[in-house]
């Protein structure tokens, strides 16, 4: 009879917790929730529908050119009757290539010449920086023209282009980052501990900056795929036959005048979207990385 | 073991933090460095450490004059001395679990093969726990950081140890239990000890010595 | 003044994990009077002091109250926290004034901004004359007003600090490890000062500030506190007076002695042990595993009162 008074397993809990999380944190997950469906449509978009869909997107049809957005062409068709969806996806697919093929270069040489810059200090330092300094002193999309200009038109050559005028900015936060870090007591720490310089750039720094060099890289993305955009829509970019972004934006100049609204809107939104999840995406993260009360989290 | 002749060190050309100041550590010595806040100690002892390349002045150690510093300084030169800083937070590269902190030096010297036994040895000499040492920094305060930050200085089995205000940011147990396991591995290996402070009744009870900056110059 | 209840402050951690940062803390602090709450890095002082002035984390919760006057501060919204309690009525003295000041504008306009926001000053002349005022109370040198905070010392830097927190008149001064890196006369200095804003009468009914200073620096706390409080581990586990705290008869709890014994210029010998996580701790006595007086006893909750201890030192103790 007593036996099934059950022994209280711990101690009950009389104490009335009041919780401090402030209400906004619900939206913040919404909207790193959709950046981040919105980045995984688009990268599977341009990744499965070319292979999966049986569709030709240079099939023209001159007897349906032009059409406003129907239920056969969700997005309508062109001037030369080619269904714009399709035209799109392929445009994603050929600027985001060109914006994480820029962006990746773009990275790479603006962490090594600021990660030089920065640990190597003195002349060399000086040097990196005058060359950074002449380079962000020529406007971005004049000096993309001019190395576009140099080649024959194609992706590589707006790569190249793109590349080259958007590493600055890389080189300028890697080195600052590296700067700050070069005269903090652990690098002493290395440096009497035995280790070389390589091991104190390998070991120490370079880590450091990585996660502010690969935010740098995320957010140039789009910047790169609107770069591209700009150069095509200038015709100096990719050939007019290749669909991208910019190219179908370009074509579609013409009939916005005429009222068809849909050529320019849909390749417009096409890049907007997925710059905006890709920016929102990177928002989360820098928010992870340099949380503010990271020392008052951890008590 | 450690002479500074009129040192003059600073970090902008023309106005040196440290002026023409002179001092000596005889081998085994352990001397208390006092001075108050902000009057370039903590630069002599960068100095010191052959951290900081001083503009003017001599070092000698074990009687040779010291030509190079930082990077330059052959490593068997640097690593004859162990460094802790006062804030342990912005000694300790925040990515690496204190283990790999304390053991960095050994790696660094291609000595990698000692690591398990000399973790093993340390540990408990800074009172670390096994369980502390899979942390990462900011798992652990700043006491038990500081922990950590002597036993990577220990860790090569230094020849004199500079204690930059070991102890400035922790509380009265944490110092005690730190400056204990200083004098154990003093006691142990005779090495020398330079310990810089503003703490005098800190410093007179640890040191054999203690010099006042304003008699150094 | 101040009166703290049953403060709990706990962090809930991903996985599920809970630290219990503050657990069961209770003091008073009355007018005119300076309580120092001391402790080991870690054991929970700053979480309590961001906890009275709403400055947790969004992670945190807390349970309890702390009456200030009639408000509670752990149930105000953020509303009422800015607009009434922070500067108005907790100034807060904090851990590193060059920090705390803006690194890019003199002492003056950063003194006369805060006089505009916490007071019904009006008028570029009127501003002037009350941050000078304000200045002259922290004993801040008027000559360095246009100084900006880099071209200032660490005690005078501190002293700055200590005028902004006095602009709005506040009833309860907080002091977060105000003394950290400075040395031993600046210490001294500092908590004098802090001392002459408590004992100076106050700017409502004339009866002095309340003062809640929280430091490991025992050396600062004993000069200027009236009371005591121990904190470890979270839990608040002597509170004692000063003089008996830090004279005769000593401490009773025996971390508060462990912790006594390990200062320079008395045995110099370190607690054993180190204090355990806040995230796993023991049902009973968090002190039992480092203490020597520990029986099978510890192993339960310590009682209440004001020296949570089963085998607490006993003035007899002290005489044998």
């Amino acid at each position: 009879m007593t036996c099934d008074a059950p022994a209280p397993a711990a101690a009950p809990e009389t104490t009335q917790w009041r919780s401090y999380g402030p209400k906004r944190r619900s939206t913040r997950a919404l909207r790193v929730r959709t950046s981040a469906a919105l980045v995984a449509a688009t990268v599977l978009a341009v990744l499965l529908v070319p292979p999966l869909v049986q569709l030709d997107q240079q099939a023209v049809d001159l007897a349906a050119k032009l059409r406003p957005p129907s239920f056969q062409h969700p997005f309508g068709t062109d001037d030369v009757g080619r269904d714009l969806l399709l035209r799109c996806v392929y445009g994603l697919r050929v600027s985001l290539l060109v914006g994480v093929a820029a962006a990746l270069t773009a990275t790479v040489v603006g962490t090594a010449v600021g990660a030089a810059a920065g640990a190597l200090g003195g002349w060399a330092d000086r040097a990196l920086m005058r060359v950074v300094d002449t380079f962000s002193s020529v406007p971005h999309l004049l000096l993309g023209i001019f190395i576009v200009a140099m080649f024959r038109p194609g992706v590589w050559p707006v790569v190249i282009s793109v590349a080259l005028t958007h590493w600055l900015s890389t080189a300028r936060i890697v080195r600052a980052e590296v700067l700050s870090l070069r005269s903090r007591p652990y690098i002493d720490a290395a440096v009497s501990g035995g280790a070389s310089r390589w091991r104190v750039a390998v070991r120490h720094l370079l880590p450091a900056v990585l996660p502010q060099a690969a935010l740098a890289a995320v957010l140039m993305v789009p910047h790169a795929m609107w770069h591209e955009s700009a150069l095509s829509f200038l015709g100096l970019g990719l050939p007019t036959h290749t669909a991208s972004l910019g190219t179908l934006i370009q074509t579609a100049r013409g009939s916005l005048l005429a009222g068809q609204w849909w050529p320019t809107l849909f390749p417009g939104l096409f890049l907007i979207v997925p710059t905006l999840a890709i920016a929102g995406l990177a928002g989360a993260w820098r928010e992870r990385i340099h949380p503010r009360h990271r020392s008052e989290l951890m008590l | 073991m450690l002479e500074l002749r009129s040192i003059t060190a600073g970090y902008t050309r023309n106005a040196p933090v440290v002026r023409d100041v002179s001092l000596t550590v005889a081998p085994g010595e352990s001397v208390g460095l006092l001075g108050p806040s902000g009057c370039g100690k903590s630069t002599l002892a960068r100095v010191a450490a052959l951290l900081h390349r001083p503009d003017s002045g001599t070092l000698l150690l074990d009687g040779e004059p010291v030509r190079h510093w930082r990077h330059r300084a052959p490593r068997d030169r640097r690593t004859a001395f162990g460094v802790v800083f006062q804030q342990a937070r912005l000694s300790a590269d925040p990515r690496l679990p204190l283990t790999d902190l304390i053991a960095e030096p050994l790696r660094a010297t291609g000595r990698g093969r000692e690591v398990p036994d000399r973790i093993a040895q340390l540990a408990p000499v800074v009172g670390l726990t096994p369980d502390l040492l899979t942390r990462r920094p900011h798992e652990v305060s700043d006491g038990q950081l500081q922990r950590a930050c002597l036993a990577r200085a220990l860790v090569l089995r230094p020849r004199l140890l500079v204690c930059d205000e070991m102890t400035a940011m922790l509380d009265a147990s944490t110092a005690a239990a730190l400056v204990a396991a200083v004098e154990d591995y003093r006691a142990a290996t005779g090495a020398a000890l330079l310990a810089v402070g503003h703490d005098r009744t800190l410093l007179e009870r640890w040191c054999d010595r203690t010099v006042h900056w304003e008699s150094l110059s | 003044m101040l009166s703290v209840r049953g403060l709990s402050v706990r962090f809930l951690m991903p996985g599920g994990r809970r630290v219990a940062a503050v657990t069961g803390a209770r003091f008073d602090v009355a007018a005119g009077e300076c309580l120092a709450l001391i402790g080991e890095s870690g054991c929970g002082k700053s979480v309590l002091a961001s906890a009275l002035l709403g400055l947790l984390p969004g992670n945190a919760q807390t349970a309890g109250s702390a009456l200030l006057g009639d408000l509670d501060l752990l149930a105000a919204d953020e509303r009422t926290l800015a607009r009434t309690v922070r500067g108005r009525l907790i100034g807060l003295v904090p851990q590193s004034p060059a920090a705390h000041l803006t690194p890019v504008r003199t002492v003056r306009s950063q003194l006369e901004e805060t006089v505009a926001a916490l007071t019904a000053t009006r008028g570029r002349a009127a501003l002037r004359a009350a941050a000078e005022a304000a200045a002259e109370r922290a004993a801040f040198p008027a000559s360095h007003l246009d100084r900006h905070p880099h071209e200032l010392s660490g005690g005078l830097a501190q002293r700055a600090a200590t005028a902004l927190a006095l602009v709005g008149g506040a009833p309860l001064l907080l002091a977060d490890e105000p003394t950290t890196g400075l040395d031993r006369d600046l210490v001294d200095r500092t908590v004098d000062e802090l001392r002459r804003h408590v004992d100076e009468p106050g700017p409502g009914n004339g009866t002095g500030r309340a003062l809640l200073m929280i430091t490991h620096d025992l050396a600062a706390a004993e000069r200027i506190a009236d009371r005591v409080a121990v904190m470890y581990a979270g839990r608040i586990v002597e509170l004692a007076d000063a003089a008996a705290f830090f004279g005769e008869p000593g401490p009773r709890h025996p971390y508060s002695r462990g912790l006594l014994q390990a200062l320079p210029d008395r045995a110099f010998t370190p607690v054993p042990g180190m204090p355990p996580e806040l995230g796993d701790l023991p049902d009973g006595c968090a002190f039992a595993a480092r203490c020597d007086r520990a029986t099978d006893t510890c192993a339960a909750p310590p009682p209440a009162g004001t020296v949570a201890c089963h085998h607490p030192h006993v003035p007899e103790d002290a005489r044998a």
